[in-house]
């Protein structure tokens, strides 16, 4: 593995320096819902976990959890901090009742996402999504994963620019999906819709129009899945919805999923991997493009597993892209020293326990060396830790891999200001990343 | 089926002895259900997540065995409290061979 003991590194102090702040003024007034905060938020987060570490951001309406300690007890009690009824809080916003009929109507029923619930029922449903998603199992996948990504650099390879969210890590993604799904002939362009009008519904944003508009997607969405899944209920296949369809507890008590379950997760696995593991990978392409000297380490050691391994982690606890989740309370509880009152909602923000120095010192620093960087929460933590993990990191790590083998002079084709985030508090996301380079040749 | 018995030393030094275990069942899958503190098992014995890190006995270790490719990269995301007798509970089975076994939990922060 490549030393990282740069030179210049200033002792006792980080490379990357972002400045002492005046944490009280960070602070003062201002809240996650400001565009220029979502779009550069360490410093407000930093200044949270100084002065305050659970803090209540008034116009978002939520208590926002900032430090890495507070993060992991929030995932040791599920049941004080509910998914299910932080879910149930956002889910369909104004118009749920017309939004459910349609699905009854049109959508082929109207299925409650059976993941985003609390243990014991939880801890039921997820067993029966769990041996889909093991990194043996994942790591069986491998050679098919990396063929679709790599037809995907080759069909860029000569081109020498394009928005590498559109033209790379939004399609690379979808297409991995829907293989491990096993849904093939798959229109690439309609899935990133459904993803979308999946994901608005618990953005809590839209109006009345757009609520019918996206229904008819999410009808259109279900009805596709529903008929996969009914080719396989007589006809298993290898692939990720046959094992949904058939899943069995291995308690040996044979039971399965409900077909409305089964068809909420078969939707969950589809939409719940696609924003975010595009996001990782266009923050892959950033970093690259941004920090010729971690772009040339990790060319030089990218037979290296191990430092594979380490490179993907890192990228994530640098740039997570899911930024913060939601809770809701069920009863009053202090914690970090702030008293929650029953029924409140809450923000985890998991980009701000990986930037925590008290568990990662200099977090700006890109480090693969970190002793502890498989501590990293991008994924969460405790029982709602994501499912998605293991395929995910492998997708990251063939694309960084075959990325440095192929291109050469990967720059960015903005200016470092002008890259717009999607206004969300959930994930960081880039909306589009204009990139330049050429065909690798030595 | 057999009952066998495994012994997880927690943390703060709690010795805690479980009996009546089956063979089959992963060691992670036996200490949850004993709510043995320290082994949270997050991402339910996929390999994936290292919440369920111990330190195998050292006269157990041959009988135990190594970890494979897999099981060693996700030991080395926490290198931190990694040691030469470090394991995931989740990537062993409990057979009859390994009655008796002692295992030590490793620690996670924060928890
Ligand atoms: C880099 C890519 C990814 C990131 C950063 C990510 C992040 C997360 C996070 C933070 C959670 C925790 C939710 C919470 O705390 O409430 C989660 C849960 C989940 N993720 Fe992912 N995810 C990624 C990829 C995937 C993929 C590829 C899939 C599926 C194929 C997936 C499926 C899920 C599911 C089903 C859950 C819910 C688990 C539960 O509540 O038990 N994710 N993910
Ligand atoms: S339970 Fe996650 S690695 Fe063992």
């Amino acid at each position: 593995m490549a030393s990282v003991e740069a030179e210049g590194l200033v002792k006792g102090g980080c490379p990357v320096d972002h400045g002492a702040q005046d944490h009280g003024a960070v602070l003062a007034g201002a809240t996650l819902k400001d565009p220029a905060i979502l779009a550069h938020p360490n410093a407000y987060y930093a200044a949270m976990r100084a002065e305050a570490p659970v803090h209540y951001d008034e116009k978002l309406g939520m208590y926002l959890v900032s430090r890495y300690e507070d993060l992991q007890k929030v995932f040791a009690d599920p049941i004080t901090f509910s998914v299910e009824q932080g879910f149930k809080h956002i889910y369909g916003g104004a118009y749920f009742e017309e939004f459910k009929a349609i699905m009854e109507r049109d959508g082929g029923g109207f299925f409650p996402d059976a993941i985003m619930s609390d243990p014991p029922y939880h801890t039921r449903v997820r067993k029966l999504m769990e041996s889909a998603f093991t990194a043996h199992r994942v790591k069986e996948l491998e050679p098919r994963i990396a063929k679709v990504i790599t037809d995907f650099i080759e069909g860029i390879a000569d081109k020498g620019r394009a928005d590498a969210v559109e033209d790379f890590a939004v399609p690379i993604t979808i297409h991995v999906i829907c293989e491990q799904l096993g849904l093939d002939h798959f229109d690439a362009a309609k899935v990133s819709r459904w993803s979308q009008a999946v994901t608005a519904q618990i953005s809590a944003m839209q109006d009345h129009a757009a609520m019918v508009e996206n229904a008819a997607h999410i009808c259109d969405l279900q009805n596709y899945l529903i008929a996969r899944m009914k080719e396989r209920e007589d006809n298993p296949r290898e692939d990720m919805i046959s094992d949904v369809v058939h899943a069995r507890s291995p308690d040996g008590d044979g039971a399965a999923l409900t077909f409305a379950e089964a068809v909420s997760l078969v939707r969950a696995i589809l939409i719940a991997g696609n924003d975010t593991t595009a996001t990782a990978l266009t923050n892959l392409i950033f970093i690259l493009a941004t920090q010729p000297a971690i772009a040339q380490q990790l060319k030089e050691n990218v037979d290296d597993e191990r430092y594979l391994n380490r490179f993907v982690e890192e990228l994530l606890r640098v740039e997570p892209p899911v930024r913060g989740l939601s809770r809701m309370t069920t009863r009053d509880v202090e914690l970090g020293g702030t008293l929650i009152p029953a029924h409140s909602m809450m923000l985890n923000l998991y980009a701000s326990g990986n930037d925590d120095p008290n568990v990662f010192p200099c977090p700006r620093d890109f480090d693969v060396n970190r002793p502890n960087v498989g501590r990293q929460v991008a994924f969460g933590g405790g029982v709602h830790r994501c499912i998605g993990l293991a395929l995910a990191r492998m997708e990251i790590k063939i694309t960084a891999r075959e990325l440095v083998k192929r291109l050469d002079n990967l720059t960015l084709d903005i200016a470092i200001e002008d890259i717009t985030y999607l206004p969300s508090v959930a994930t960081r996301t880039m909306q589009r990343l204009p990139i330049t380079f050429t065909r690798r040749t030595v | 089926m057999a009952a066998l018995t495994v012994t997880f030393i927690e943390t703060d030094g709690t010795e805690r002895a479980i009996d009546n275990v089956d063979a089959g069942p992963s060691l992670m899958e036996v200490a949850r259900n004993s709510g043995i503190a320290g082994i949270m098992g997050d991402c339910g014995g996929a390999c994936s997540c290292a919440t369920c890190h111990v330190y195998i006995d050292e006269s157990w270790l041959e009988r135990v065995g190594a970890p494979d490719d897999i099981e060693y990269m996700m030991l080395d995301m926490v290198a931190d409290v990694q040691r030469d007798n470090s394991r995931l509970s989740c990537q062993i089975r409990m057979r009859e061979e390994l009655d008796g076994l002692r295992l030590t939990v490793a620690p996670l922060p924060g928890y």
